[in-house]
């Protein structure tokens, strides 16, 4: 019976369904021991079917109808809560005149100003001390290249010499 | 075609065209890339879909015909080659089977492309042989040789395996 069905198969000749039960007989334990040589084969296919796409297909494909109606909604939102925030900013009497402005917000609170400002000169500082490193380098070399200037001076008491010694 | 229409319709299918893409193309990464352009392609069209009769195999074709055109753009060299690797053959009669078994995708993806599509759409994604032929653009009866040349080739493969595991066991 098998054998028929496998031959019908391998001629490509088999219904979907009689390949349904190829598929059953070889995924259940009772293959017979000359058909064993298939398993793998049957099996590769199920494998097969269980490769998904790793890379997700966009979901703003399906989210740009959506967003299209609500970007309408939010801007109109958006607007209605900005003139009632510019509104209470002209009605409410303004509290102090010592603010300080931090990434475009009012600060008026000094002791978060003065932590903050204090916090930015230590990154400066630090910016500033690695910026420094390489001059501190160029020290080195200079230190190291003293001794050649005095082969400047050797230089002068030979010619002076040589001077003296043509003048006699 | 609405947004949903189109989740439910063509999104499904991802997994579908991705495994037709990285049968012809042979790569992965190739593979994501094909369908992540058909899907955009197919969402730009997507007021032209309600039109469409059997939505899987008008996929599928669409799928086959990218990979093509990514192909001869590439100028066949390009093809990539089989990622599968041809391990030794293990003695244990289960690394044997294991060990076949990744063989076998090797062997299936070493056929001509024509072959190894029209296997893995019947074999694997259990497709009619009349849908097979929309996304080839063969006739049913060409689809019916192709499948058998394909099995059969397949077999040869796995018999000379299968007489190379004996005599190594015998030795």
């Amino acid at each position: 019976m098998m054998n028929k069905l496998l031959e019908k198969y391998f001629r490509g000749e088999t219904s979907l369904t009689e390949e349904k039960e190829l598929k059953h007989y070889f995924s259940t334990g009772n293959v017979s021991p000359e058909h064993e040589m298939y398993r793998p084969l049957f099996e590769a296919f199920e494998h097969e079917l269980k490769e998904t796409v790793i890379r997700p297909v966009p979901e703003a494909l399906t989210e740009q109808k959506k967003v299209k109606r609500i970007w309408f909604q939010s801007f109109a939102i958006t607007g209605i809560a900005a003139t009632l925030l510019l509104l209470l900013w002209i009605k409410l009497p303004r509290t102090s005149d010592n603010f300080a402005l931090i990434g475009g917000n009012r600060i008026d609170n000094t002791e978060y100003v003065q932590r903050y400002t204090t916090k930015k000169l230590n990154k400066v500082n630090i910016i500033l001390a690695r910026s420094m490193k390489p001059m501190q380098s160029f020290n080195k070399v200079r230190k190291q290249m003293e001794p050649l200037q005095s082969l400047s001076d050797v230089r002068d008491k030979m010619e002076d010499l040589q001077d003296k010694l043509q003048f006699k | 075609m609405e947004s949903t229409q189109f989740n439910t319709q063509i999104l499904n299918h991802s997994d579908k065209l991705f495994r037709l893409a990285k049968s012809i193309l042979r790569n992965v990464d190739a593979a994501q890339d094909a369908v992540q352009e058909l899907i955009m392609k197919l969402w730009e069209k997507r007021t032209q879909l309600d039109v469409v009769e059997n939505m899987q195999a008008f996929m599928m074709r669409s799928m086959r015909n990218l990979c093509l055109d990514t192909i001869r753009q590439h100028h066949d060299e390009d093809e990539l080659p089989v990622e599968f690797e041809y391990v030794e053959p293990n003695p244990y009669q289960q690394a044997e089977q294991k060990d076949l078994a990744s063989k076998i995708h090797s062997m299936i993806d070493n056929l001509p492309e024509l072959q190894r599509t029209i296997i893995r759409m019947r074999d694997v994604e259990g497709m009619e042989l009349s849908e097979i032929a929309y996304v080839t653009s063969l006739t049913a009866n060409a689809v019916s040789v192709n499948l058998s040349r394909a099995r059969q080739k397949i077999r040869e493969q796995i018999i000379n395996e299968q007489k190379r595991v004996e005599a190594r066991v015998w030795k």
